[in-house]
C-alpha cells in the first residue's frame, strides 16, 4: 500500500467565536482537516489543541467524550439516519449526553421550531425535502449549543435558495457566538466567513483576511 | 435508549421486509426444532410423573451375575421376596406385589358384562390394596382406600369402565372375565398416562389370585419369577441397606441372584443399566443442540452482512458522541429482541406440530411444552444465550466501525491474515449440515435393517391366538379340518410362540460344571411348531409320531449348542425340573423375541396334549389368502372351542409392535424431520451469506468485467473459495459421523455402513451450495457494469 499524506506542515488556529472558510480542489486535504478538528481522526505527528488543551494524544474514549457536547457536526449529505424521525434524528446528541428525556423533549421541539420544521418532527428524513433535512442537521448539529461547529460542504447539495437559507442560519448561529469552520467549493459562501484558508495539496497557501480584524476586535 | 433500538429494529423489520423474513425463519425453524426434539427428550425423563411419591418408589429387581447368560437383569421376581424377606425391613413403608392377569404378553383376558360381548383386555393386573397408597391414582367412583380388599372385587380404568358400562355407574355392578369368573366393581380410576412405566387398564385384588389361577403357594415359593414387586421407602431411607438385607436373606435359595430396588425415576428411561437409551437421548440432544447452532451461524452471518447496510446510523453516532459500549448494546438490544420474537414464532409452530407429530409417528411421542413449565424455562435461557452470543460478533464488527469511513460508506473490510471468522462460520455451518444428513441416513438405514431384518421364521403368512379353555383332549381333529381347506398349510399350539417371549430356568447341562448354571426358556409345542414357523432343522430331526418316545426328548437352538459348548448336541441330556431331556434335533436361531437382544438358548419339549389350557394357537396360510384362511379360521375354531372367546391376528401385528422395532422406528422418523429441517435452515443460511458475499465482490466483479475475464473464470473464482470450504467440512463432518455409527446402540443388529450415505449426504448440501452460489453469481453478473461501478 502507498501511503499518503493529506496534509503536511499545516499551522492553523481557529479562535473563539471565528466563522472560518477552507477552500481548496478536490483531494487537496479538506475533509481531512475537518475530521482532525473533529476528532473523527487523528494525525499522525503533530499538535492539536482544542481549548488550550493538547489533545492530539486522546484515546478513542477521551476523544469521544470531548466531542459530546463540544462539536457539532454539518454534512453536505445531511446523513440523517433513515429509520428515525426528525424528532428523534435532533434528539440523538442529546441521548448520547444522557440528557432526561423531559429536558431533551423540550429542547428539541424548540429547536426544531427555530429551525421551522417542528410541524415535521414525526417524518422521516426521505419525506423532507433537501433544504428541510439540511436544516434537521443543522438543528442536530446546534442542540447541544456546541462551541465549535464543523460543517463539510453544507450547502453542496442544495439549490441557492436553501443554500442562502443554511448560510443565515450558519451566520446567525455565529453571531451567537459558535465557533465555526465550514468546507465550502462556493467563493460567494466563503466570502461570508472572517476568513478564508485555502489548501492545496496538503499545505496551507493563503489566508485570506478581510473581516479579521473587525471579528478579533469583537472578540478579544 | 432501548426503547430507541427496538423501534429501529421494527422500522428495519418494516423497510426490509425479505431480509428480515429470511433472518426470523432461519431462527425460528431451529427453534422450532429445538423446542420439538427437547420435548421429546424432556418427556423421556418425565415417565411416571403424575406420582406423587415418585422419589421414594422402587421397583424390586434381579441381576443374576451368571457368566453365560445373556438376560442379566429381570424384573420379575418370586412372590416369597416380597411376602417374607421384605415385610419386616424398617426402611419399607408399603409393599405391593403384582401380577398379570391371564398374561399379557401372549393377548389379555376377555372381560363382558353380559357374557356376549366380550373383549379382549390387555395390561390388567393382580395387585395388593397398597398400589393405591404407592402409586397415584385418581379415583372417578368408588372407596380408593378399600377398593381391593373383597375377593373377586375388579377396578377399572375409565377406559375399560366407558367400555363396558357406557352410561356410567359402573360401581356395584358385575363383570365377566373369560365368562368363567364374576367380578364386583368396586371403583373407577383415571386412566393412568401414557408415560407411565405401570399402566394398568383394571386390577384384580391379589387375595383372589389363588382361587382365580390354583397357585396355592405362591407365596413362599421362591422359584417361580413372575411377580412384581413395587415398594415406596420411608422418608429418608436409603435403598443400598434394603439391597444388602433382601441379597442376604435369598442367598440360601440362589447365591447368584442379586435383588435390588431400582428407583422410579429409573424404570423407563434406564432399567437395567444399559446406556443404550442415554446414547439415544444424548444423539437428539446433540443435534437439536447442532441445529440451534446451524441457525445461529446462519442469523450471525446475516445480522454482520445486514451491518454492512448501517454505516450512516454508526457513523451518525459516532460522530455525536456515542461511544462503543452504547453501540454495541443496541446491537445486542437487538439480536436478543429478534432470537426472542424467533423463540416465540418457533415455540408456536412446535405447538402446531406437535399434534402432528403425534399422529405421525402414531403414539403421544410429544407433549406439548406449555405443559412444561421446566421446558419453557430451558427454552428462554437457551433463546437469551442464543440473542446474546449471536450478537457478539455483528455488534462487535458494527460497533468497531471508523466514524469516517462509516460516513463514507466504504467497506470496512475484514482483516485477511490467518483464518477469518467468516471462513470458519462456513466451514462449521457446511459440516454440521453434512454431519445431520448423514446421520439421518445412518439411523434410516438402521431402521429399514432391523425392519425388513430375516426374522428367521415365517412372520408374514402366520396368524394367531390365545385360548384360555377348560377343552381337553386332542388337537388333531381341528387340524385335519383346517387342512382341508387349500389355503390352509399348517396348524400347530405352543405355550409361546417367536415375540411371545416365554419364561424359563437355570439350567445345568451334561459337560457342564455342577454350579455353572445359564437361564434357558423353554416352551412346550406340538409336533408342528416347527413346520407351521417354518424353521430350520440344522442338526438332528423335529419332533414326530413315528418315534413314541419323543416325550423325553426335546429341541434345542443353535445358540444353546454354543453357550453349553457342545459340538455333537444330539444325544446330549438336559436336567429340566428334575426331569431329563435328551436332545434330538437343533433349531436354526431365529430372532426370538427382539430384533435388539441377543437371541437366548432355547428348549423345546413335547406337549402332552395337544390342546392346550392357555396355549398360542397359529396357522400358516398360503400367501395371498390371508383373508379367505382368516374367515375359515375363525369358523373352525368358533365350532372347535364354542365356550372360549378368541382373536385371531397375523404375526406381523406382534413382530411390528415389538418395542426396540418400534422405539427404532420412532427414532427414525424424528432423524427424517431432524434432517429435512437442517436442508431447510443450510439453505436459508447459504443464500443469506452468499448474497452476503457476493454482494461484497460485486465491485470487484464488475471491474473484473470491465478488463474482459470471461464469466466462466469469474464464476471459478467467486465459487472456488466455497468449494474449497466444503472439502474442509467434509473431512470433519465425516469422521463425526462414523463415530455415532460407532456408539449407536443397534445390539445385535447393527447393518454394514456403506461409503455411498456419506457421498449422498455431501452431494446434497454441496447441490443446495452450487445451486444458491450460481443464482446469486448470476445475478451478479446480469449486473450493467455501469450500475456497479458508480456505486462508490
Amino acid at each position: 500500500m502507498v501511503e499518503t499524506t493529506a496534509l503536511h506542515e499545516v499551522n492553523f488556529k481557529v479562535s473563539k467565536g471565528e466563522f472560518v472558510a477552507i477552500m481548496g480542489p478536490s483531494g487537496c486535504g479538506k475533509s481531512t482537516l475537518l475530521n482532525i478538528l473533529g476528532l473523527l481522526d487523528s494525525s499522525d505527528s503533530g499538535e492539536y489543541y482544542f481549548e488550550g488543551i493538547d489533545v492530539s494524544g486522546f484515546g478513542e474514549r477521551q476523544r469521544t467524550n470531548l466531542r459530546k457536547g463540544n462539536i457539532g457536526f454539518i454534512f453536505q449529505s445531511f446523513n440523517l439516519i433513515d429509520e428515525l424521525t426528525i424528532f428523534e434524528n435532533v434528539e440523538l446528541p442529546l441521548l448520547a449526553m444522557k440528557v432526561p428525556p423531559a429536558k431533551r423533549k423540550a429542547r428539541v421541539e424548540d429547536i426544531l421550531d427555530q429551525m421551522r420544521i417542528g410541524h415535521r418532527k414525526s417524518h422521516f428524513p426521505r419525506q423532507l425535502s433537501g433544504g428541510q433535512q439540511q436544516r434537521a442537521a443543522i438543528a442536530r448539529a446546534l442542540i447541544t449549543a456546541p462551541k465549535l461547529i464543523l460543517a463539510d460542504e453544507p450547502t453542496g447539495n442544495l439549490d441557492s435558495s436553501n443554500g442562502e437559507q443554511v448560510m443565515q442560519l450558519m451566520e446567525e448561529m455565529n453571531t451567537a457566538g459558535t465557533t465555526i469552520v465550514m468546507v465550502t467549493h462556493s467563493i460567494n459562501h466563503a466570502e461570508r466567513a472572517h476568513r478564508i484558508v485555502n489548501l492545496f495539496d496538503g499545505h496551507l497557501v493563503i489566508e485570506r483576511s478581510e473581516k479579521v480584524f473587525e471579528s478579533i476586535n469583537r472578540v478579544v | 435508549m432501548i426503547r430507541q433500538s427496538i423501534y429501529i429494529l421494527l422500522r428495519r423489520i418494516a423497510r426490509d421486509k425479505v431480509l428480515y423474513f429470511i433472518i426470523l425463519t432461519n431462527l425460528a425453524v431451529g427453534f422450532a426444532a429445538f423446542v420439538v426434539l427437547s420435548t421429546f427428550i424432556s418427556d423421556q425423563f418425565n415417565y411416571d410423573k403424575q406420582n406423587t411419591k415418585y422419589d421414594r418408589i422402587y421397583r424390586l429387581q434381579l441381576f443374576m451375575d451368571q457368566k453365560e447368560n445373556t438376560v442379566k437383569h429381570t424384573w420379575s421376581v418370586t412372590a416369597a421376596l416380597s411376602r417374607k424377606n421384605l415385610v419386616d425391613l424398617p426402611e419399607i413403608e408399603k409393599i405391593a406385589l403384582i401380577h398379570d392377569v391371564g398374561d399379557n404378553n401372549k393377548s389379555g383376558v376377555f372381560l363382558s358384562v353380559d357374557k356376549k360381548n366380550q373383549f379382549l383386555t390387555r395390561f390388567g393386573y393382580y395387585a395388593d390394596q397398597s398400589v393405591f397408597d404407592i402409586f397415584t391414582f385418581r379415583f372417578i367412583e368408588g372407596d380408593q382406600a378399600n377398593a381391593l380388599v373383597q375377593p373377586f372385587s375388579i377396578v377399572l380404568s375409565k377406559e375399560v369402565a366407558d367400555r363396558l358400562f357406557p352410561g356410567g355407574n359402573a360401581v356395584g355392578k358385575q363383570v365377566y372375565g373369560e365368562n368363567k369368573v364374576v367380578f364386583n366393581v368396586t371403583g373407577v380410576y383415571e386412566d393412568l398416562p401414557i408415560k407411565s412405566s405401570w399402566r394398568p387398564v383394571y386390577i384384580l385384588p391379589m387375595l383372589s389370585y389363588k382361587a382365580i389361577t390354583g397357585n396355592q403357594n405362591y407365596e413362599s415359593n421362591y422359584w417361580s419369577y413372575a411377580f412384581y414387586t413395587y415398594v415406596l421407602l420411608k422418608p429418608n431411607a436409603g435403598s443400598a441397606s434394603v439391597d444388602t438385607k433382601i441379597y442376604n436373606a435369598l442367598k440360601d435359595y440362589r447365591k447368584e441372584h442379586h435383588p435390588y430396588l431400582r428407583p422410579m425415576s429409573k424404570l423407563y428411561i434406564d432399567p437395567y443399566f444399559e446406556n443404550s437409551t442415554y446414547v439415544i437421548i444424548g444423539l437428539i440432544t446433540f443435534l437439536s443442540a447442532l441445529i440451534l447452532i446451524l441457525s445461529s451461524i446462519n442469523f450471525i452471518n446475516l445480522q454482520t452482512a445486514n451491518a454492512t447496510t448501517r454505516f450512516r446510523e454508526i457513523g451518525i453516532k459516532k460522530t455525536l458522541g456515542f461511544n462503543k459500549k452504547r453501540l454495541w448494546n443496541q446491537f445486542m438490544t437487538e439480536s436478543v429482541a429478534l432470537t426472542i420474537i424467533a423463540a416465540i414464532i418457533g415455540l408456536f409452530m412446535a405447538q402446531l406440530a406437535i399434534p402432528a407429530l403425534n399422529n405421525m409417528l402414531g403414539s403421544e411421542t410429544f407433549s406439548r411444552t406449555f405443559e412444561n413449565w421446566k421446558l419453557l424455562v430451558v427454552i428462554f435461557v437457551v433463546t437469551l444465550l442464543t440473542g446474546l452470543l449471536s450478537g457478539l460478533h455483528p455488534a462487535y464488527v458494527i460497533s468497531s466501525y471508523n466514524p469516517v469511513a462509516a460516513l463514507k460508506q466504504k467497506f470496512i473490510s475484514e482483516k485477511t491474515n490467518g483464518i477469518s471468522l467468516k471462513k470458519t462460520l462456513v466451514t462449521i455451518q457446511f459440516s454440521i449440515s453434512i454431519f445431520m444428513l448423514i446421520v439421518g441416513f445412518i439411523i434410516y438405514r438402521q431402521t429399514q435393517f432391523m425392519l425388513k431384518k430375516n426374522l428367521g421364521f415365517n412372520s408374514e403368512t402366520v396368524m394367531f391366538a390365545n385360548i384360555v379353555t377348560e377343552q381337553k383332549g386332542s388337537l388333531e381333529p381341528l387340524r385335519q379340518k383346517l387342512l382341508q381347506h387349500s389355503e390352509i398349510k399348517n396348524v400347530c399350539a405352543s405355550d409361546y410362540i417367536p415375540f411371545i417371549l416365554p419364561g424359563g430356568d437355570d439350567l445345568n447341562w451334561e459337560g457342564g460344571k455342577p454350579d455353572d448354571k445359564v437361564f434357558v426358556r423353554f416352551s412346550n409345542v406340538t409336533y408342528d411348531f416347527v413346520p407351521t414357523f417354518d424353521l430350520k432343522m440344522v442338526d438332528g430331526r423335529n419332533f414326530s409320531k413315528e418315534f413314541p418316545a419323543d416325550r423325553n426328548k426335546c429341541l434345542i437352538n443353535e445358540t444353546a449348542t454354543k453357550v453349553f459348548g457342545w459340538k455333537d448336541p444330539v444325544g446330549r441330556r438336559i436336567k429340566v425340573f428334575n426331569k431329563d431331556y435328551e436332545v434330538i434335533g437343533v433349531v436354526k436361531d431365529y430372532v426370538v423375541f427382539s430384533v435388539y437382544s441377543p437371541i437366548e438358548p432355547h428348549l423345546y419339549r413335547l406337549a402332552k396334549d395337544s390342546i392346550m389350557n392357555n396355549g398360542v394357537y397359529a396357522v400358516s396360510f398360503v400367501s395371498g389368502q390371508e383373508k379367505k384362511a382368516m374367515e375359515i379360521v375363525k369358523t373352525e375354531f368358533r365350532n372347535f372351542f364354542p365356550n372360549d372367546a378368541f382373536d385371531f391376528r397375523n404375526m406381523q401385528f406382534l413382530t411390528e409392535n415389538e418395542n426396540a422395532l418400534r422405539a427404532w422406528k420412532g427414532f427414525s422418523k424424528i432423524m427424517t424431520l431432524t434432517a429435512i429441517m437442517t436442508i431447510i435452515i443450510s439453505s436459508i443460511g447459504l443464500f443469506g451469506l452468499i448474497l452476503f458475499l457476493t454482494q461484497r465482490k460485486m465491485k470487484e466483479v464488475g471491474i473484473r468485467r470491465v478488463l474482459g475475464f470471461s464469466h466462466a473464470s469469474l464464476y471459478m473464482t467467486l465459487s472456488s473459495e466455497f468449494i474449497k470450504l466444503i472439502f474442509i467440512s467434509v473431512l470433519l463432518a465425516w469422521p463425526a459421523a462414523y463415530y455415532v455409527y460407532h456408539v449407536l446402540p443397534a445390539g445385535a443388529n447393527k447393518y454394514d455402513l456403506q461409503i455411498w450415505e456419506f457421498v449422498l449426504a455431501t452431494l446434497l448440501i454441496l447441490v443446495v451450495a452450487v445451486a444458491t452460489i450460481s443464482y446469486q453469481i448470476i445475478k451478479a453478473l446480469c449486473v450493467r457494469l455501469v450500475d456497479i461501478l458508480k456505486d462508490e
